[in-house]
């Protein structure tokens, strides 16, 4: 069982993000969220994404970050559909137009693609902040506003196991399969976890011992590897990024009138192509998907 | 068996991932009741061959056959009752709540009646000499013996060919002789044992045939007495002989004329030499 | 090169732990001079991870039990003082290359210690390049520790005790799960920390052959007691002693052993415990018997 990496780490670079302290892109990354929750209207939502994919540009980041945004095409797809045919919208909905034995609405799209929209966003300026982010230089710096040194510690040395407690994990196997064990099923259970757990609980012991051999655990003024001062030019980044996501929330609501929810208005044909286009790319990017796994 | 119990035919294995040769054209034959040790640095393909003998790597092109049967056609858990694999680290196993309920899971897996099961559950225990911790935790055992379980455990499928992990790392010297002792035996109960290792004392006096891995490649398939003789050899893969093997090859071209593999065999080599009885022999006995 | 001053001072020294009723630890008694390379042989289960788990406090303060008697390290008796004051005395090394690792590059590894001492960040750097040198690792800074060899983990373990400048480097087992190179490796830095650095040196192995070669002293332990406690000609010639117990001593050693029991080469009780002392004295011996 070869795992499959998910490409959810830094991305090394030398970029003006990249040289960002962690602090204002993590507040970014947070104000946007709170943003994107705040409204649905898909026109802000779009700015707000297409802003992020500029920074995408300035981090040079691209490769990974799409890596990561195709892992949830299909999430995408089905969105729309489903959305369209079965709004998460308070009734009353408003027809299109049929689709086959199912009806597509007004808000069902308008609900879909601000969805869509809103996951963009999110998990955009989440993944700026992840690929031009040492996380040690992350966590640094929380604990440097308040997070306890063993927050920080306990997060690196999960950071860390957990690729290799999946490798533990395929060794296992292999080696339960070698005494006959069949892969699936209820049988594979205990056999494929026991170890895997016995495994992390012995390295944790153990690495208790070794670091309190080397004087973890004191009190007292802690110093850090990791250089995580704040510069000028991070403190400007900050206030701005703390500035502009609280003025847009304030904004959208404050403001009723950005709520198009009721008001925007999808030419029947363009939802019909729109919804059966999802539809069948979902259906092509499965059967892709499992005849993939299938040959592996 | 007239072919080989196994049979390497122009074996190659490319990984993937970044396109290591990790095997190149390796062509060999074991056949039944050899003990047989396989010696290279880590990364010279030793693990990557031998995962190769129970299905749990796959040719990239070649054959491996095994028992008259193609690897490639045959999953891991149908080869598990001709070759057992004992892992290096007994933890990758031991899951069960007692021992015996341990041994019982390869058998179980063969799908053999409760009988059975318990047969062979009994034999490995007395072959192994597990009586005493029959009825513990395996966790609760200390690690030599947990490494006799992982034995036992794989002994219970009953395969023709056992191969060993690194079967004396991390023992004393106790347990690292009922190890020498329990691979003897079963050579003498009629199984082969292939043993991938760097304990060269095992190599010597335990072992018949060496094979020398390096860089992907199988550079030689000799007798421990050829292998520890061959200083070219012993010099380009980085192995060091046993101390009285490098002792005896010191002392050869002076007086000993024999590389000598364990004590026993110096004592009556020098004994030999010191009655003047000893004629010239060659040293590639 | 070593001076006599005692480091290790351990009188009448017995510890149960919580779960047995057994001794683990008895009637220890023990004196190490600092700059000694000193080995320990036994097998599993003798006392010998106990012994060093004891040199920096972690029993009894980390791992409860019942103790008696004293064990005083650098002038410091251990009952008194944190693990973690006696971590910058005591650098310790464990059997498990992996399991000591835990950060994402091995500068971060070794500055974890110069963290928690609270080292300031602009001396890190120089510290960590000291170190790494002497384990031969300069220039992998930035890598995994996880993507290193076992040998390399192990150094690097060596690398972040030395960064606590201790006095005392304490190894158990560290060789055992890894390969012949790797265990080149650290014999040979260990050796190198002691001759070079004057670094009491103190580790428990089973490869008696190596400890023959390097040891200033060897102590042998059985069941929680030490047995024999002296240079390796003294320790390694009671074979017969060392057999029973059912340890191995130098190949070289036995031969000398039994060619001297079976009077066809005579060494007086004197064995030789390393090849070139073995080599010599055969060829002595030999030379005047050229076939």
């Amino acid at each position: 069982m070869q795992g499959v990496a998910i490409p959810i780490s830094m991305v090394p670079g030398n970029s003006v993000l990249h040289r960002l302290n962690p602090l204002p892109k993590l507040a970014l990354a947070i104000g946007v969220l709170i943003f994107s929750f705040a409204t649905r209207n898909p026109a802000l939502l779009g700015i707000v994404f297409a802003i992020g994919l500029m920074l995408v540009t300035i981090g040079k980041i691209w490769k990974a970050y799409l890596r990561v945004v195709m892992i949830l095409f299909p999430i995408y797809l089905t969105l729309i559909v489903l959305q369209s045919i079965a709004p998460a919208f308070p009734r009353p909905w408003t027809p299109i137009v049929g689709f086959g034995p199912f009806t597509i609405y007004q808000e069902g799209i308008y609900s879909g693609v601000s969805m869509l929209a809103r996951i963009l966003c999110m998990t955009t300026y989440a993944l700026i902040m992840i690929q031009t982010t040492h996380p040690s230089d992350l966590f640094t710096s929380l604990q440097k506003i308040g997070m306890p040194y063993v927050l920080n510690f306990i997060l690196t040395v999960t950071l860390q196991l957990l690729p290799i407690i999946q490798s533990e994990f395929a060794i296992v196997l292999s080696a339960q399969k070698s005494r006959g064990m069949k892969g699936t099923g209820f049988g594979a259970i205990l056999p494929s976890m026991v170890p895997v757990f016995v495994g992390a609980i012995e390295r944790v012991q153990q690495l208790s011992i070794s670091l309190e051999a080397r004087a973890f655990g004191s009190s007292g003024r802690k110093t850090s590897f990791r250089d995580v001062s704040m510069r000028v030019k991070d403190y400007i980044a900050l206030v701005l990024s703390l500035v502009f996501p609280i003025l847009l929330t304030t904004w959208v609501v404050l403001d009723k009138s950005l709520d198009w929810s009721r008001s925007m208005v999808f030419p029947p044909t363009l939802s019909i192509i729109l919804v059966s286009s999802c539809a069948i790319g979902f259906v092509v990017y499965f059967i892709i998907a499992v005849s993939y796994v299938l040959r592996v | 068996m007239a072919n080989g119990l196994i049979r390497c035919e122009n074996l190659w294995h490319i990984y993937k991932t970044g396109k290591v040769v990790a095997l190149q054209d390796i062509n060999l034959t074991i056949q039944a009741q050899e003990i047989l040790g396989v010696i290279g640095q880590n990364g010279s393909g030793k693990t990557t061959l031998v995962k190769h003998f129970n299905g749990l790597l796959k040719p990239t092109s070649g054959r491996v056959i095994v028992g008259g049967v193609d690897t490639a056609r045959k999953k891991v858990q149908e080869l598990s009752s001709q070759v057992g694999y004992v892992f290096q680290n007994p933890n990758h196993q031991l899951f069960a709540r007692t021992v015996e309920e341990e041994l019982e899971f390869g058998p179980r897996n063969l799908k053999l009646s409760d009988e059975e099961v318990i047969e062979r559950r009994e034999k490995a225990i007395e072959f192994f000499n597990l009586n005493p911790y029959r009825k513990l935790h395996p966790y609760r055992l200390s690690f030599p013996v947990r490494k006799l379980v992982g034995m036992a455990s794989i002994y219970t499928m009953q395969p023709a060919v056992f191969i060993l992990d690194e079967p004396t790392t991390g023992q004393d010297h106790v347990t690292t002789r009922i190890v020498y002792r329990l691979i003897e035996r079963l050579r003498e109960d009629g199984f082969t044992v292939i043993c991938v290792s760097h304990d060269m004392i095992l190599l010597a006096e335990v072992v018949d045939r060496i094979l020398v891995m390096r860089n992907a490649r199988l550079i030689a398939d000799a007798t421990p007495r050829e292998v520890f003789a061959d200083l070219q050899l012993m010099h380009s893969t980085h192995i060091t002989p046993p101390q009285i093997t490098e002792l005896s090859l010191r002392l050869r071209e002076s007086t000993l004329q024999k590389v000598c593999l364990s004590v026993k065999e110096m004592v009556e080599t020098i004994q030999d030499v010191m009655s003047g009885s000893r004629p010239t022999q060659s040293f590639n006995n | 090169m070593k001076n006599q001053q005692p480091i290790v001072q351990i009188s009448n020294l017995f510890f149960t732990y919580p779960t047995s009723t057994i001794p683990a630890l008895k009637n220890i008694n023990l004196t190490i001079n600092e700059g000694e390379y000193v080995s320990i042989l036994g097998l599993n289960g003798s006392g010998k991870t106990s012994l060093l788990l004891t040199l920096n406090g972690i029993i009894p303060n980390m791992i409860m039990g019942e103790m008696e008697g004293m064990v005083v390290v650098d002038g410091k008796n251990t009952d008194d003082y944190p693990v973690r004051e006696m971590a910058k005395v005591v650098g310790m090394v464990f059997d498990n290359p992996e399991f000591q690792l835990s950060q994402m590059t091995v500068a971060e590894e070794i500055a974890l210690g110069l963290e928690n001492l609270g080292i300031p960040y602009k001396d890190m750097h120089n510290t960590i390049h000291q170190v790494l040198e002497i384990v031969g690792l300069e220039g992998l800074e930035e890598r995994s520790p996880f993507s290193l060899s076992g040998g390399q983990q192990q150094r690097l373990s060596i690398a972040s005790a030395l960064a606590m400048r201790p006095k005392i480097l304490v190894m158990d087992e560290p060789t055992s799960n890894v390969d012949p190179i790797g265990k080149e490796e650290i014999f040979r830095v260990a050796e190198q920390l002691n001759r070079e650095h004057g670094m009491t040196v103190i580790m428990a192995e089973h490869e008696v052959e190596v400890m023959a070669a390097y040891s200033d002293r060897i102590i042998v332990m059985s069941n929680g007691e030490i047995i024999l406690n002296g240079t390796p000609t003294e320790v390694f010639g009671q074979v017969n002693t060392l057999n029973q117990m059912g340890l191995r001593v130098p190949q070289v050693t036995e031969l000398a052993c039994r060619l001297d029991q079976k009077r066809i080469v005579p060494f007086y009780g004197q064995y030789p415990v390393t090849l070139e002392q073995a080599d010599a004295a055969l060829r002595a011996e030999l030379g005047c018997r050229k076939v």
